[in-house]
């Protein structure tokens, strides 16, 4: 199997996101932000090459004197968890603000709080 | 002698350094600060003086690896301009304070007079073309600023606008031909040279050639004309110039008679050895002559002083860009003095202009009369002005108009011209013949008798009334001895303007020749239609005021009103309050850059090769995309929650897989945490009816748009991928123990090689837990408040929102 596999995968979450973001209930649209954002991680990570797991491919060196091994990229890991946690603060941070539109306005439907202007 | 590098900086900088310190000066001498002005703008000027007689550039260094440099070049032609706009500057911030008595805003007046009098003597003296650009366009911005002084005057708005759109808009060009000129130099000069327009001019005859060469040639004179014909305010553009009158009068006479309008003028002549030859004569005699013509007629047109002042600028610009556009040294001769000749009497009327409103409380031209009675010094300062203006002998406008003429007599000897050879000479004769008249009106507000209804004029204070005189008697003795204006600084202006600078001499003329007569036709007629004014004034306007297309100006407000009206329309179907739209414009917008950029590239070819996956990655790949499928097909939220999940989980179990044991651990805990939090919140929400979905086909549509785009990015660029891993993959395997002091990469990576990234993300995590804080903890306090607080919990809520999401990129 070639890179098929992963852009499909890859593309499927970025379709399925986006369909969801574009629906009406705000709790769906912070859903779909959820998942492009998982399958954002997913796209990076396969930039830095997906290495089967085997122990030399981990990027933890196996002990203070040996050399290194060849690796999974290292930085595109590091890139990636740093993604999860922002991807995490802002997930919650959309959804705690929908649930105080919830509050304010009685109603998540974005169409009529676009309308609310 | 080579200019002093710190004496030079100096004097540029210290009106900056005034402009900063404006608020303070203000604090300590309030209205008088104008007089704290006159000392730092001769402060300036004496700095500059002491350069008198040097030549050379002089760099400081500014961004090396660009070959940018802080470059001045001294000579007589950049001296002449920058010393009359610090000596102007001195006489402007004198008469400032009587003439701004009383009104508000003042720091703001003199620090823009401050930052305009350090960029335009920084125009003058650079000699870097993106030095020369930056102080280019400061002096808009500062134009800008003081034409929109009156902040209330919706008219000032308008015409602050419009200079500021003409004049910068005018800049672009200038720097687009900018950078052809400095591709063309770093060609042949070298790279180090690519900006230096000292070097370029030193090289004028290689740069010229090297231009026709490339076909660069047409181009960078349309677009250097094109910037310093806004500028200088030349037909058609310029029409920004009497609308900018509505600034304070000494502002007028300062910016947009003395000093900035020339500075396209300066910048034509100073170019003018390298760009000189027939396509050069054609552009810029025949743009020059049109301007001084229109302009003066529009000046005979006008029915306030300031206006009639203003157009009659734009003519005067026109005689002198039509003067550098005459390739022969009379021509240079005649944009060189005539520079000098019209900032020092046209200064002195815009000043004149000043007194006469603000002591009798109009500026309309019918309702003054006789104002010798009330004004008798000034009305001496005027028939200096108000004669030189009209080119009478023996006053100091006569000379450079003479020359002119000479010019224009003298175009069909050097270049095959044809017809032109005798219409660029009538058509000058016939311009002046309109600057005779108008410059006659003016004075004649100070003759005849007074009009009844003209209220009781009071005499100006002395500090109004020493600026302009200083400058009627330095006219005067450039009227009685023209030579000595020409030795002292007028040949060295023309040395650094002409192409075969010869010994200049102007006097009155003690035999006949052409000039002569078509001076003598000019006057004689000018005075034999002076009568007949008031029929001249009539007819013009009922020419031009029933037709609007034939003003520019009209072009200007449909063009911008069109403009307006498209941009509202754009910005209400792009921002029109519903997200879906928003997210449409943008994906959209997304996917069709990165689709054209790869089509562009030939990036598509390159799909094919790619890592390879195992099969338990595939199945775990496809167990998310059913659990994700699952959340959009899910009936209840609690569902949608639940398989969200799912397919989170299987994310990390694809970490584990891909040899990514770090990402795989923070993913099931964020995993778990974000399930926590959605129970958490859809417990509170009840479970609404599913709401109508409306425009289905297009959600799919555009989703599947986004999916595709997605899959063919990551073929494009897994298969473009380098081969091994990255240098700086190595590099941390490598430093991990040795400076990090750690076996697992990663971590050493975000903690240490990464530790500021890192802190970046804890604080947007902070910044999200705040806010989420304040949304909970704000509703509970706006729940025992009254109901008129909601308001401002969800203003409060919008700032909180735009903090996070700026952290997030």
């Amino acid at each position: 199997m070639t890179a098929i596999v992963l852009a499909t995968a890859v593309g499927a979450l970025f379709a399925l996101g986006t369909f969801l973001l574009l629906q009406r209930d705000l709790i769906r649209v912070v859903w779909g932000l959820a998942i492009i954002s998982q399958a954002a991680n997913v796209y990076l990570l396969t930039m830095g090459g997906i290495a089967p797991a085997v122990a030399d491919s981990v990027p933890i060196l196996a002990g203070h004197g040996g050399g290194a091994p060849q690796t999974a990229d290292p930085v595109v890991q590091a890139l990636v968890l740093t993604a999860i946690v922002i991807g995490f603060g802002m997930t919650a941070f959309a959804l705690v603000l929908s649930y105080r539109v919830y509050e304010e306005h009685g109603t998540l439907d974005v169409t009529e709080l676009g309308d609310r202007r | 002698m080579s200019p002093d590098l710190a004496v030079v900086v100096a004097a540029v900088a210290v009106p900056f350094v005034a402009a900063a310190l404006t608020p303070l000066f203000f604090r300590v001498l309030g209205e008088e600060t104008g007089f704290a002005g006159t000392v730092v703008a001769l402060a300036s000027f004496s700095l500059l003086a002491t350069q008198y007689g040097s030549e050379g550039t002089v760099a400081l260094e500014w961004i090396p690896a660009l070959n940018v440099a802080l470059r001045f070049y001294v000579d007589g032609w950049a001296l002449l301009f920058a010393l009359l706009a610090s000596g102007i500057g001195a006489l402007i911030f004198t008469y400032s304070p009587a003439y701004m008595h009383g009104q508000s805003g003042l720091v703001r007046y003199y620090a823009a007079l401050f930052a305009f009098m350090g960029s335009i003597i920084g125009v003058a003296l650079a000699a870097d073309l993106i030095a020369i650009f930056l102080f280019w366009e400061l002096t808009s911005l500062a134009s800008f600023v003081l034409i929109g002084f009156y902040t209330a005057d919706d008219s000032s708005q308008y015409a602050a606008r419009m200079a500021m759109f003409i004049t910068v808009g005018g800049g672009l060009f200038l720097l687009v031909g900018f950078l052809m000129l400095s591709v063309v130099a770093a060609d042949i000069l070298g790279s180090g040279a690519a900006f230096d327009l000292a070097a370029m001019l030193e090289e004028s005859d290689a740069m010229a050639t090297a231009l026709r060469d490339r076909g660069l040639f047409l181009p960078v004179l349309g677009l250097l004309a094109i910037g310093a014909g806004t500028k200088s305010a030349q037909v058609p553009l310029h029409f920004w110039l009497p609308n900018a009158m509505a600034a304070p009068t000494p502002v007028s006479a300062f910016l947009h008679s003395a000093t900035m309008v020339k500075v396209g003028v300066y910048f034509i002549g100073r170019v003018r050895p390298m760009l000189v030859g027939p396509e050069w004569l054609f552009l810029f005699a025949t743009l020059g002559l049109t301007t001084m013509t229109v302009c003066a007629i529009m000046a005979v047109a006008a029915t306030d002083i300031k206006e009639l002042l203003a157009y009659s600028t734009a003519s005067h610009l026109g005689l002198m860009v039509a003067g550098f556009g005459f390739t022969s040294v009379y021509g240079a001769e005649t944009g060189v003095f005539h520079l000098l000749n019209h900032a020092l009497f046209k200064a002195a009327l815009f000043l004149v202009a000043g007194i006469i409103a603000h002591e009798a409380g109009t500026r309309e031209i019918n309702k003054l009369g006789g104002l010798r009675h009330d004004l008798p010094v000034t009305a001496a300062i005027t028939t200096v002005a108000a004669l030189s203006m009209a080119g009478i002998p023996p006053f100091n406008g006569f000379y450079s108009k003479e020359l002119l003429f000479e010019a224009a007599v003298e175009a069909s000897h050097y270049h095959d011209i044809g017809l032109l050879g005798w219409l660029y000479p009538a058509v000058a004769v016939f311009g002046s013949i309109f600057t005779v008249l108008y410059s006659l009106r003016f004075l004649s507000l100070f003759v005849g008798d007074r009009p009844e209804a003209l209220d009781y004029v009071q005499s100006p204070p002395v500090t109004m009334l020493v600026s302009p005189a200083v400058l009627a008697l330095l006219a005067a003795v450039v009227s009685v001895d023209p030579q000595l204006a020409v030795d002292v600084i007028v040949q060295s202006g023309l040395e650094a303007t002409a192409v075969d600078p010869g010994e200049m001499h102007v006097g009155l003329p003690t035999s006949y020749s052409t000039p002569v007569g078509m001076s003598a036709v000019t006057i004689a007629v000018g005075l034999a239609a002076f009568p007949f004014y008031d029929r001249l004034h009539d007819g013009i306007r009922g020419v031009v005021g029933p037709t609007p297309p034939i003003r520019p100006n009209w072009w200007y407000d449909v063009i911008i009103e069109g403009l307006t009206d498209e941009g509202r329309w754009f910005a209400e179907t792009l921002h029109n309050g519903l997200l879906r739209t928003y997210a449409t414009w943008v994906l959209s917008g997304i996917c069709a850059f990165a689709l054209a950029g790869f089509v562009a590239a030939g990036a598509i070819d390159s799909i094919g090769v790619g890592t390879e996956v195992t099969v338990a990655m595939g199945l775990v790949l496809l167990v998310a995309v059913v659990g994700a499928l699952a959340v959009v097909l899910s009936d209840t939220h609690v569902a949608g929650v639940l398989t969200l999940s799912i397919l989170g989980f299987m994310i990390a179990i694809f970490y584990i897989l891909g040899s990514a044991p770090d990402l795989a651990l923070t993913q099931l805990v964020v995993e778990t945490l974000v399930l926590v939090l959605f129970l958490l919140v859809i417990e509170e929400i009840p479970a609404i009816e599913r709401i109508a979905v409306g425009t289905t086909v297009r959600d799919v549509a555009l989703s599947l748009v986004v999916g595709v785009t997605a899959f063919i990015t990551v073929l494009v660029s897994s298969g473009a991928r380098p081969a091994g891993s990255t240098d700086i993959a190595r590099y941390f395997a490598a430093q991990a123990v040795p400076e990090g002091g750690g076996t697992n990469i990663v971590n050493v990576t975000l903690v240490d090689f990464r530790g500021f990234d890192t802190l970046g993300e804890l604080a947007v995590v902070a910044l999200a837990a705040i806010s989420i804080l304040t949304l909970i903890v704000m509703r509970g306090r706006g729940d025992e408040r009254s109901a008129a607080r909601s308001d401002d919990d969800a203003i409060e809520t919008r700032d909180t929102d735009t903090t996070t999401g700026g952290t997030d990129e």
